[in-house]
């Protein structure tokens, strides 16, 4: 019943549908076919009549394919709700250098707006997207173009033919009548799969884009590490450096007073034992927060493990990983659990925590999940946006769902490729 | 005593050996590597053991795992793990096997000679010792430090040292409290964790860290 019901709408639709594919397919056709009437009607003759029409068909079609293809692109998303990504080169930043002068990855130029028009100009000329829109103006219109125009043409053969005395006519108009009603919830959707097919970013724009995520990660991690080295120097240099200067003071003093006054070099030397007790505690921080003892020795489920036992939650460790990892990406995994689980103590008030390190066909799936009180975001300068950037070296994504009133719920996912 | 050390740092080995020989036992043979380790332990079968975690040739946790190792072929035998770092779930699994005999404790340790030869003697006696660090991680982690709200901060620290492997006689000495006080304590709080005191006092030890370590 539903289905008889909404068949009418499903006809209304669709013809509609195959009328605005016909029409955004067939427009560089048609600037074609008017270029072409236009030579004839100059005079077919004469070889420089066709000047005009040759220059209007190339520059249109040059003009046209982005926007075609875009619109082809974005009725397809609306639709059918396929993405197709577009995969045009995007404009680079434009600096201005200690000349005075504007750079904009091509050229110098004396003034921002001239770089910037530059830069657009050459970006949308050099773009190798360019040609695959060219191909796909071309190719639309003999495949999607031609199936959705079926419809429209199907009612002018019936306007045209119902219209006409004659029975054969008749019949002919109530054949195209009946293709257009029978084609039209169907006759659009070929635009879909040409669209996919067609539209998608080449293998090297792929790769293009790939080297311009790689790119920005590598500069990430650099940061990253100059930062850590920056802060372990400076804790040594604070921490076990200057006790290690006070303990030799210490001793240096007590030798001195061993003879005139040994009491005082008993406290001494007893104060020095206590310096060298203070700087290994320190130096065992530090190690802990370099690379922590119990990963090198058991690797990260038993350190995970070992991390929920000093937890003040109660967290308990499940795991089912077969796979043994690299030390660097075990490293990453272990401090991300870490700070997600400092992050439930300190920010959710959790009292119970469950880690789950499991291993499935895709790659390595962490999930942490707390009883507190959620109501965690993804900020641009917080902790959790650090953390995605640390798992996004290893291609891994983060996932956080976190309600207000909890709980909260990280999902971490490395996938095999950077095991 | 007889006693085997095994460290595979030179330095640290030569002052262990000093240490110990100074407080008049006998250093019967040192080790650097696991399974020189293991040799060792099996051929000498000493008194005590001091195995060093990290050792030759995976530098890994290459000490306890000989020490486990050797305590599967002679049961009981008394070791005292020494350590950079000290870990809860290392402890859990030397005490596992519920037989005593155990020490796990942090290199600096044997800084205070008196001490470190007082947990020598009472693991080779075949008690147990902790490291105050290995006891502090276990009294405020997740499970443990929400049971253990209902005792009296004296009970607590009580608790403590009783984990870490000392008599009532030495809790009192480190407290500046009498032997009979001390037993006061350990009433009250053996009845508020409803764990049955035991008069040995290395069964009651194990009972205490087998609390703490039940999740």
């Amino acid at each position: 019943m539903r289905l008889l019901g909404s068949w009418p709408a499903r006809v209304g639709v669709g013809f509609v549908r195959a009328c605005v594919v016909t029409v955004v397919t067939m427009l560089v056709p048609a600037v074609w076919a008017a270029a072409v009437a236009l030579g004839i009607w100059w005079g077919a003759g004469n070889p420089w009549s066709w000047v005009a029409p040759v220059v209007l068909v190339c520059g249109s079609t040059l003009v046209l394919s982005r926007p075609v293809c875009r619109m082809v692109r974005f009725l397809v998303a609306r639709w059918t709700a396929t993405v197709i990504p577009a995969g045009y080169r995007q404009a680079g930043p434009v600096t201005r250098m200690s000349t005075g002068y504007w750079w904009n990855g091509f050229s110098y130029e004396r003034t921002r707006r001239d770089a910037l028009l530059d830069q657009k100009w050459r970006v949308r000329w050099s773009d190798p997207a360019n040609w695959r829109d060219l191909r796909f103006t071309v190719i639309a219109p003999l495949t999607a173009g031609l199936v959705a125009s079926l419809p429209p043409t199907g009612v002018a053969v019936a306007i045209l033919g119902l219209g006409r005395p004659g029975p054969a006519a008749r019949v002919v108009g109530a054949l195209g009548l009946v293709v257009a009603v029978a084609g039209a919830p169907y006759a659009w959707r070929c635009v879909e799969p040409v669209a996919v097919r067609f539209l998608r970013p080449s293998p090297a724009m792929a790769l293009a884009d790939r080297v311009d995520e790689l790119t920005a990660q590598r500069a990430d991690a650099t940061v990253a590490q100059a930062a850590e080295i920056r802060r372990i120097e400076r804790d040594l240099h604070d921490g076990a450096q200057a006790r290690l200067v006070g303990l030799g003071l210490s001793l240096a003093t007590a030798e001195k007073l061993l003879e005139t006054d040994p009491d005082q070099a008993r406290t001494l030397m007893r104060e020095a034992r206590a310096g060298a007790t203070a700087s290994l505690t320190e130096l065992r921080e530090l190690v802990q927060g370099i690379n922590p003892p119990v990963l090198n020795d058991r690797g990260l489920i038993d350190a995970v493990r070992a991390l929920a036992l000093d937890s003040p939650l109660e967290a308990a460790v499940s795991a089912d990983l077969r796979l043994s990892l690299d030390p660097s990406i075990e490293s990453a995994l272990y401090f991300a659990i870490a700070e997600l689980l400092t992050n439930s103590v300190k920010h959710a008030g959790a009292t119970r925590a469950r880690i789950s390190i499991t291993q499935d066909d895709t790659g390595i799936v962490i999930d942490v999940e707390d009883d507190g009180r959620g109501g965690a975001v993804l900020r641009a300068d917080g902790g959790l946006a650090g953390l995605c950037r640390r798992l996004a070296v290893f291609d891994g994504t983060l996932e956080i769902t976190s309600p207000e009133g909890g709980p909260t719920r990280v999902r971490m996912m490395v996938p095999c490729e950077s095991l | 005593m007889r006693i085997v050390v095994a460290e595979d740092l030179y330095l640290l080995r030569d002052g262990m050996v000093r240490l110990i020989e100074a407080y008049g036992h006998q250093v019967v043979a040192t080790a650097a590597t696991g399974p020189e380790t293991l040799d060792a332990l099996l051929t000498w079968r000493p008194d005590i053991a001091v195995v060093d975690v990290r050792m030759p040739p995976t530098q890994s946790d290459e000490g306890l795992r000989v020490a486990l190792a050797a305590r599967s072929e002679l049961p009981g035998l008394p070791v005292l793990i020494l350590s950079q770092y000290v870990e809860q779930l290392y402890a859990r699994e030397l005490l596992a096997d519920g037989a005593g005999g155990i020490g796990y404790f942090l290199k600096e340790s044997v800084f205070d000679g008196d001490q470190f030869i007082d947990a020598l003697e009472r693991v080779a006696a075949g008690g147990t010792a902790m490291d105050p660090a290995v006891i502090a991680k276990l009294l405020s982690s997740g499970s443990s430090y929400r049971r253990l709200e209902r005792l009296t901060e004296r009970e607590h620290s009580v608790l403590g040292l009783m984990a870490e492997g000392l008599s009532n006689q030495a809790i009192g000495r480190r407290l500046f409290l009498s032997e009979s006080a001390i037993s006061k304590y350990t009433t009250s709080l053996f009845g508020k964790l409803g764990i049955t005191d035991d008069d040995n006092n290395n069964r009651r030890v194990l009972a205490v860290l087998t609390y703490l370590n039940n999740p």
